[in-house]
């Protein structure tokens, strides 16, 4: 543990100093812009202020060799102005403007990746597809308006198909946020056998939250009333929730003060909220996390790894755009692992219906084919790589993730 | 409105947000794996680079005005010196020469604070940067969501939508709405069936566009000089090739000499060659090359970062099992939408095992040991002590029914 947090420490140091470095270069090409701008300004004023005196001098009372003055006033200005060099002025701040903005270009370029297409398969990636997935996103998230959106300004009429049962989740959760249990009863009461079918007692656990609430705030033969009609079904299937509910009776309106104080904490009203929403998707067949988010945050962390290989594999641009597996890892944090897998550790296989692991009598774990080969053909005994202990093929028995 | 959901687990706040917001989570909660910050964040080049190409820009264009305004006024002065002006002319010209000067200042002032936003807009974006580290990097990620959904949309002409979650977010410094404007307005043209703004957007970044050897201004001319012959307007067609075609003819004579040749054919043509030059796609393919130029000339990738992230994410997150009809649907890979975009991806690849218990949906490791029935289904042993406790030392088998008792398992190694 020590240890990774002093390496994250030190990477984050390091991105650190380098946005900082990106930082000072930026500064830089500011600082140059202004110089640049203020020069131009007083160029303009220089220019401007000679043409005046000009003008002064061409005004002045006039007498009758003006004609040659006006010339000769004339030519001078142009002289002047030679000799300000106007043109060149502008030029040498704006040169050394256009250097810091080129090094500000390829420091960035140095310091981030700065194409990240580079890991992309050039294949033909729907838009409509990703039109709708958007759309169900925002709707998932209960922001209807986006929703609504994204499916108007992109004219994806079909993507609206789970908006209203989103809608619905989230009028049950928006109410029970003003603790307004009703909408959250009439829902887990309509779903009651496919709730019981998943094995969820969230029924009983909105009806506790709700027998909390009568016994704070009405009467003990209220909170009795509640608990025979709503609690006591539930009594035989979870005998201990219901005798600790029924020992409640005894604080009624004083439950603060009591052993079971603990079933006061807006805790309770958190995590059956979210239980709710869980079952809810569940039972629509939709993920409770938002799947682009999902994905989106796989890609975040995948992207990388990608990235290194496409450099590997720059020459190999047909065999990228090819390949059936990646060639390597993408190491993804454990809340992205939705399946098992499971990996040979002497042959580095996949498992497969065709190749599963087995069970080896002492207890390790190998996939068929390393086995059938270290018996060689299951003709004799073997030992296992990993203990000394021996074992035959048919003492290893098949797994199932 | 605010977008930002509920964190999972315990650090949920007990104060309730208002709003439309409720407890669905939208990201989850990452791993503490991360030196990977650091890599995550180098993947912001498009963030910093578009602002900064912006600013870039208008640069340039006010160095323009000050280098052409002054070449003007000076030479101005010379051909006076040159002339023989009676001495009110002089005044005259000289006056004209100062109040044009003191349009080039007002000018020059506007040109230095339309420089001055946009240094604020890079710094706003190196701030953001700067501002991610591990304990924010969730929500920091949600923003970064956000904004690439916004990239898309822009990318896709969803303006509305884009500026509605870019507002609703509070995200307006973070995106490129801005810079987009100027691409609406030849895109619409485009589709208009007007050329005129993309070639003036052309001529308006001609040097560059020249260095990356665009052929954009090349197929707006091929198009314009396409509805000539389309009006049947021939003699103005052939003026109009050898005035804006013929300069191509070195670098692009094929396609000059198949574009010309449509003269002998008219639109009605049946020649499968010529036929499709007049089709109306023509310009949504010249609205897409725009694009293109446009993505390069500031520096983003040509495809949406959406599409970048997703093929990343769908191999990284992709296996055989995601497509069997039991695959979990917190997978999104369960989804018909994902399965479909994963579908030309590769599999993602592993060189350790990684077991999830089939009950709790728990990673099985060294914490949480993997443990083996009679019958050779595997739990995690949480899972299994928890039905164990329950049933007074029984399991059952939750796939096959099985029913042994708790004693009967063995503890499976793998490495
Ligand atoms: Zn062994």
């Amino acid at each position: 543990m020590g240890e990774s947090s002093i390496v994250r420490g030190a990477c984050d140091l390091n991105i650190k100093m380098e946005i900082s470095s990106i930082k000072d270069a930026f500064d830089r090409v500011a600082k140059k812009q202004k110089l640049c701008s203020s020069k131009s300004q007083e160029t303009v004023d220089q220019v401007g202020r000679e043409i005046e005196q000009a003008l002064a001098a061409l005004r002045s009372p006039q007498d009758p060799s003006t004609l040659a003055d006006q010339k000769s006033v004339l030519t001078e200005l142009k002289l002047k102005l030679n000799a300000i060099g106007a043109l060149q002025q502008l030029e040498g701040p704006h040169k050394e403007l256009n250097t810091s903005l080129g090094k500000y270009q390829k420091l960035l370029e140095k310091l981030l990746n700065p194409d990240i297409s580079k890991a992309y398969r050039n294949v033909d990636f729907d838009s409509h597809i990703i039109n709708q997935i958007i759309a169900s996103h925002f709707y998932h998230q209960g922001l209807y308006d986006l929703g609504d959106s994204i499916v108007n300004e992109a004219g994806e009429p079909d993507a609206t198909a789970l908006r209203s049962q989103f809608l619905e989740m989230h009028q049950v959760i928006e109410a029970m946020r003003t603790r307004n249990l009703q909408p959250a009863l009439t829902w887990v009461t309509a779903n009651r056998e496919k709730l019981v079918q998943i094995g969820s007692n969230l029924e009983l656990k909105i009806h506790t939250l709700q027998y909390v609430e009568v016994l704070q705030n009405g009467t003990r033969a209220d909170a009795l009333k509640y608990a025979k009609t709503h609690l006591a079904p539930f009594a035989s299937l979870n005998k201990d929730d219901f005798h600790k509910l029924m020992g409640c009776l005894l604080y009624a309106g004083r439950l603060e003060n009591s052993p079971y104080s603990e079933l006061l904490s807006p805790f309770h009203w958190e995590i059956t909220t979210e239980e709710l929403a869980r079952q809810f998707c569940s039972l629509m067949g939709q993920s409770y996390q938002n799947p682009l988010s999902v994905v989106f945050a796989a890609g975040v962390e995948g992207l990388p790894t990608l990235l290194k290989l496409a450099n590997v594999m720059a020459a190999k641009k047909q065999e990228w755009q090819e390949m059936k597996q990646l060639p390597v890892p993408v190491e993804l944090g454990k809340e992205f692992q939705f399946h098992s897998i499971f990996v040979c550790p002497v042959s580095r296989d996949q498992g497969s219906e065709e190749n599963p692991p087995m069970l080896l009598p002492c207890l390790h774990v190998l996939c068929k084919q390393s086995i059938i080969k270290l018996s060689k053909n299951s003709t004799r005994t073997f030992k296992c790589p990993y203990c000394p202990a021996e074992a035959t093929v048919a003492h290893c028995r098949q797994l199932y993730f | 409105m605010e977008m930002d959901s509920l964190p999972n687990g315990n650090n949920t706040a007990t104060g309730t947000p208002t709003g439309a917001t409720v407890g669905v989570n939208s990201t989850p909660t990452p791993s503490s794996n991360l030196p990977r910050l650091t890599e995550s964040l180098k993947l912001e080049h498009q963030f910093l680079r578009v602002p900064f190409e912006h600013y870039k820009k208008t640069i340039r264009a006010n160095h323009r005005v000050v280098e052409k305004e002054m070449s003007a006024v000076i030479s101005g002065v010379n051909d006076a010196a040159a002339s023989n002006f009676s001495p009110d002319d002089a005044v005259n010209h000289l006056n004209s020469l100062v109040s044009r000067l003191q349009g080039l200042k007002r000018k020059l002032e506007e040109g230095n604070r339309a420089e001055h936003l946009q240094a604020q807009k890079c710094r706003v974006r190196l701030d953001h940067l700067e501002s991610a580290d591990a304990e924010n990097m969730s929500e920091w990620n949600n923003t970064r969501l956000k904004r690439i959904l916004v990239d898309y949309m822009l990318r896709m002409s969803y303006y509305d939508t884009a500026a509605k979650l870019a507002e609703c977010s509070n995200l307006q410094e973070l995106v490129d709405i801005d810079v987009f404007q100027e691409a609406k307005k030849v895109i619409d043209a485009l589709q208009n069936k007007d050329v005129a703004p993309a070639l003036a957007w052309c001529a308006e970044n001609k040097s560059r566009l020249k260095k990356s050897k665009s052929k954009l201004e090349f197929q707006l001319r091929l198009q314009e000089f396409i509805e000539l012959v389309r009006a049947e307007n021939n003699l103005r067609a052939i003026t109009y090739a050898k005035k804006y075609l013929s300069p191509w003819g070195a670098t692009h004579m094929k396609e000059l000499q198949r574009v010309t040749a449509t003269l002998a054919f008219k639109k009605d043509t049946e020649c499968a060659t010529y036929k499709v030059l007049f089709e109306a796609k023509q310009w949504d393919y010249l609205v897409d090359q725009f694009k293109q130029e446009f993505c390069k000339l500031y520096g983003m990738t040509l495809e949406p970062l959406l599409n970048i992230y997703l093929q990343a994410g769908l191999s990284a997150l992709k296996t055989p099992y995601c497509y069997e009809d039991d695959c979990t649907k917190e997978d999104p890979l369960s989804q018909e939408a994902f399965r479909t975009l994963a579908l030309p991806l590769p599999y993602s690849k592993q060189h350790h095992s990684k077991l999830v218990c089939y009950i709790s949906k728990e990673l099985m490791d060294t914490e949480n040991p993997p443990q083996v029935l009679p019958n050779g289904y595997v739990y995690s042993t949480k899972a299994l002590e928890e039905m164990a406790k329950k049933n007074d030392g029984r399991i059952i088998c939750p796939r096959t029914g099985l029913n042994c008792s708790y004693t009967e398992l063995v503890k499976a190694y793998i490495s």
